[in-house]
């Protein structure tokens, strides 16, 4: 059972041991750019000579490639599909069938956005499965991120499954007093409360507890906190990252004053 | 003579002396032919009724006979939980079942009301195979309280939640009406009956659970670790509760951790290690068997270690019993001996 | 001189009509484990919060009287104080995991993390809290993958890793089995050996009987009985206070109503007690 949300995948690899804020500045920076960078090619060139490149660095290619055309690509068809067939205006038909009529202009337009979004998700991808939740968001308290916005996402991606297993017991006690939760649609929606309810009751007594928990392990309390983490940075890698933002502000540019 | 029986009531009218004989025989035959049925088919219908109503009880009993054959059972984790569980519990026993975390006791008892199915073996309740029941139609006979009463409590008040099983199960208003005051009244909870669950504090809301069950008024009720948490008063309860299921003639299956309150409360005890049922029995023969206890980190009970530390020679495991066993061992000490002089 | 000094204590929960804890005064000395026991509702897990300052800070609600704990008024301290000198360990396992940590390590880290310590003097003071709670072996596993007695004695370990001077226990072993309850109170009982302030809520009376220096009976959010185990659970008031007996003074409270029990011995709550008891029943 996994016990906690997560896509990250240890490896021992030099991306895995880039900052976490190299690479959030490089996941942003490569979004940005596939959107605003002049250039029909631009996204695909993104992908195919970055970030492919540095998943075979990370030695993540094998999930990053499977989890890509799983994943990615499915849904980058449906877009392609969709923009295809639908793109108004557009003169060049390329071959038509009953209503519908496939443009030039929109395979083109299609083919711009679904390579842009694939290049949005590869991005977080190579950021997700080369970065631990926890070395990210300590890195980001460390400049600043509060430390509750930090805590509650990382404890989500942990008690979530854990809430899982919560609704299956909810599912299974209820069941036992005769609830049916096969069935119309009808009979499934009035199944909805007995198992919500107990849910989110349950939940806010949990809730409660866990405050006191982290109470009194001083979470709140008023000091500048420290990590047990130690987080290597360079100044290499400093300059990397204001290179990326530098690069990110002239493809920015170039959209304003072209 | 029916020649003549039958012409003296042709011709009704005939007073013929010997006619009206005849007549008079007749109807005396007929008295006497009808008694004779009367004491000859009364018996035989007697005895057919109580034979075919036996019958039907021994059917119902038997119906509620839970028989598990050969059950093994794996999570889709690979967890092999269940390693080969042949068990059968007749109608109206009480059984406890312990054993360490982890020994298989809740994914056994989750194959009683077909939540889990055999990975492979059979269970049944009564001639139901659970593997062709659905968990909402098993609850018509097997009702189970979870260990955690916030997984199921949803509604607005006490009586609600209790209704909430009954009503699932078609009972008519009338019976869930009568079936949840008595439930509440069991419980003490009569007077909590319109206040919200969750304003209670969690040992009521442990009665409010179990309310929920019994209100259901199945035949084998299930309790998983009914006393964790509780107080003493509420263990007396408990206690004083399963005594009534016993009489009502319930099957009562507790999962449970509190040795003592099993010792004291439970025929029959089932210890649980690995998958496997290690020991099944009585308590005597139960505790004597330390070293398979210990394997699944079961302590006896503390009349039980006394015992063995006094070399009672006896297994013991209620206050009545160590207390026969220690006079038997120590004659002097006798029930009735006058106050100690120059103790 | 007392690390805690309750005098007058009188709690009100916020919305509620009745005092959860009325005119309570009690002295705990250093390095003494005391016990709570009492009916659910008596107001255990109250004196439990209020000893480690949830009870004004986190719950609100009405506090007359003074409750002094390690040197501090906890009424004129901020919670973050005094969670410092007092640690808190309750029921439930699973809700005391903080879920911002993968690993047992740095689990037990989080609360240094939270006091800002810095990073070197970290990994000494970890070691030696899972060393105290035998769970260096799981440094590495994620706390979610732990058995409820593993998982609370990492419980213990976050709250011992912050060096605090008393620890409260709200019925650490209930949610347990009896491996884990062992286990848990084996740790405790070595951390009041070794000089730690316990005061624990508990009901399983045969481990109060063991391991407490006194006990203290709640009922009704008053505190009615304080004095050594032997003393205090073979009261003959506990019945009205809806407390049980450990089964070796029900038993040998038997025998002594039928003249059997030696005139002068006192009445057993453990095992050991017992045994004496009953032998020595035996030579009269």
């Amino acid at each position: 059972m996994q016990d906690k949300l997560s896509f990250y995948i240890h490896r021992d690899s030099p991306l895995h041991r880039l900052n976490p804020l190299t690479k959030l500045t490089l996941t942003f920076s490569l979004i940005l750019m596939g959107f605003l960078a002049p250039g029909y090619w631009t996204a695909t060139f993104i992908f195919l000579v970055v970030l492919l490149p540095f998943s075979v660095w990370g030695k993540i290619s094998p999930e990053f490639t499977r989890t890509t055309f799983r994943l990615i690509l499915p849904l980058t068809l449906f877009l392609f599909g969709m923009q295809s067939l639908f793109y108004p205006g557009g003169k060049t038909v390329l071959f038509s069938f009953w209503i519908f009529s496939v443009k030039l202009e929109g395979v083109q337009f299609a083919y711009l956005t679904a390579s842009r979004i694939m290049n949005m998700v590869g991005s977080f991808l190579l950021l997700l499965l080369s970065t631990h939740p926890s070395t990210l968001m300590t890195a980001l308290t460390q400049r600043g991120l509060p430390p509750s916005l930090t805590y509650i996402i990382v404890s989500t991606l942990q008690i979530l499954p854990q809430m899982r297993n919560k609704a299956n017991t909810i599912i299974d006690a209820q069941r036992s007093r005769g609830l049916e939760t096969q069935g119309s649609l009808r009979r499934r929606f009035g199944a909805l409360l007995p198992l919500v309810g107990p849910l989110v009751f349950g939940s806010l007594v949990d809730v409660e507890e866990r405050a006191i928990a982290l109470e009194a392990r001083a979470f709140k309390a008023k000091r500048i906190k420290t990590s047990l983490l130690l987080i290597p940075d360079s100044p290499a890698q400093s300059g990397f990252r204001l290179g990326l933002i530098a690069l990110t502000m002239l493809a920015i540019g170039s959209r304003l004053w072209f | 003579m029916p020649n003549a029986a039958a012409r003296g009531r042709a011709g009704s009218s005939n007073l013929d002396p010997l006619s009206l004989q005849m007549d008079t025989d007749a109807h005396r035959q007929k008295i006497v032919d009808r008694n004779l049925s009367t004491i000859f088919y009364l018996p035989s219908t007697i005895f057919l009724s109580v034979s075919i109503y036996g019958l039907y009880l021994w059917l119902r009993k038997n119906c509620m006979r839970i028989h598990i054959d050969n059950l093994h059972f794996t999570y889709p984790s690979g967890v092999r939980a269940l390693q080969g569980v042949s068990l059968t519990i007749e109608p109206g026993e009480q059984v406890a079942i312990v054993g360490q975390n982890g020994a298989g006791k809740t994914t056994l008892v989750r194959h009683l009301n077909g939540l889990l199915l055999p990975s492979s073996g059979t269970v049944h309740i009564g001639d139901w195979l659970t593997r062709d029941s659905s968990v909402a139609k098993l609850a018509a006979r097997v009702g189970y309280v979870f260990q955690n009463p916030d997984d199921q409590l949803f509604k607005g008040n006490v009586r609600d939640e209790v209704k909430f099983g009954p009503a699932n199960l078609g009972f008519t208003p009338e019976q869930i009406e009568t079936q949840v005051d008595e439930a509440l009244a069991r419980l003490e909870l009569s007077e909590k009956a319109a206040v919200n669950p969750y304003d209670l504090t969690p040992t009521w809301r442990k009665r409010v659970a179990i309310a929920a069950i019994l209100a259901m008024d199945t035949p084998i009720i299930i309790l998983d670790e009914p006393t964790t948490g509780q107080d003493y008063y509420s263990v007396q309860h408990l206690a004083g509760l399963i005594q009534h299921l016993r009489q009502q003639g319930k099957t009562v299956i507790a999962i449970s951790h509190d040795i003592d309150f099993v010792a004291e409360n439970f025929d029959r005890i089932v210890v649980m290690g690995q998958g496997r049922v290690l020991l099944d029995g009585p308590a005597e023969a139960i505790f004597a068997e330390e070293e398979i206890l210990n394997s699944t980190y079961v302590q006896p009970p503390q009349l039980a270690r006394l015992a063995g530390r006094l070399d009672l020679g006896q297994v013991v495991y209620t206050v009545d019993g160590f207390l026969a066993a220690y006079r038997q061992r120590n004659p002097a000490v006798s029930p009735v001996k006058p106050p100690i002089s120059g103790g | 001189m007392a690390i805690i000094e309750i005098e007058n204590l009188t709690y009100r929960y916020p919305h509620t009509s009745q005092p959860a804890l009325r005119d309570l005064s009690l002295q705990i000395e250093p390095g003494e484990f005391v016990a709570i026991v009492g009916a659910n509702g008596a107001g255990k897990s109250t004196l439990c919060y209020t000893l480690t300052g949830f009870v004004p800070h986190f719950f609100q609600g009405e506090l007359s009287g003074r409750v002094h704990v390690a040197g501090l008024e906890t009424k004129e301290h901020p919670l973050e104080d005094i969670v410092l000198v007092s640690g808190l360990v309750f029921q439930n396992p699973f809700n005391q995991i903080s879920g911002a940590k993968f690993t047992v390590y740095d689990e037990i880290a989080f609360g240094l993390e939270n006091l800002g310590v810095p990073r070197e003097d970290m990994p000494a003071r970890i070691e030696r809290a899972m060393a105290l709670t035998g769970i260096t072996a799981m440094a590495e596993r994620s706390p979610y993958a732990l058995s409820g007695g593993q998982q609370q004695r990492v419980a213990l370990a976050s709250m011992l890793v912050m060096e605090p001077q008393v620890l409260v226990l709200d019925e650490p072993t209930s949610q347990l089995d009896p491996l884990g309850s062992r286990e848990v109170f084996a740790v405790i009982r070595e951390l009041s050996r070794e000089g730690m302030t316990v005061v624990m809520a508990e009901h399983k009376l045969e481990w109060v009987a063991q391991f407490a220096d006194r006990v203290l009976v709640l009922a009704d959010g008053q505190l009615v009985l304080s004095g050594p185990p032997a003393e205090v659970l073979t009261s003959p008031l506990l019945e009205t206070y809806h407390i049980g007996q450990t089964r070796y003074t029900t038993v040998a409270r038997r025998l002594q109503a039928e003249n059997g029990w030696p005139a002068g011995q006192p009445l057993p709550v453990t095992l050991e007690e017992a045994e004496a008891g009953f032998k020595a029943a035996l030579i009269k």
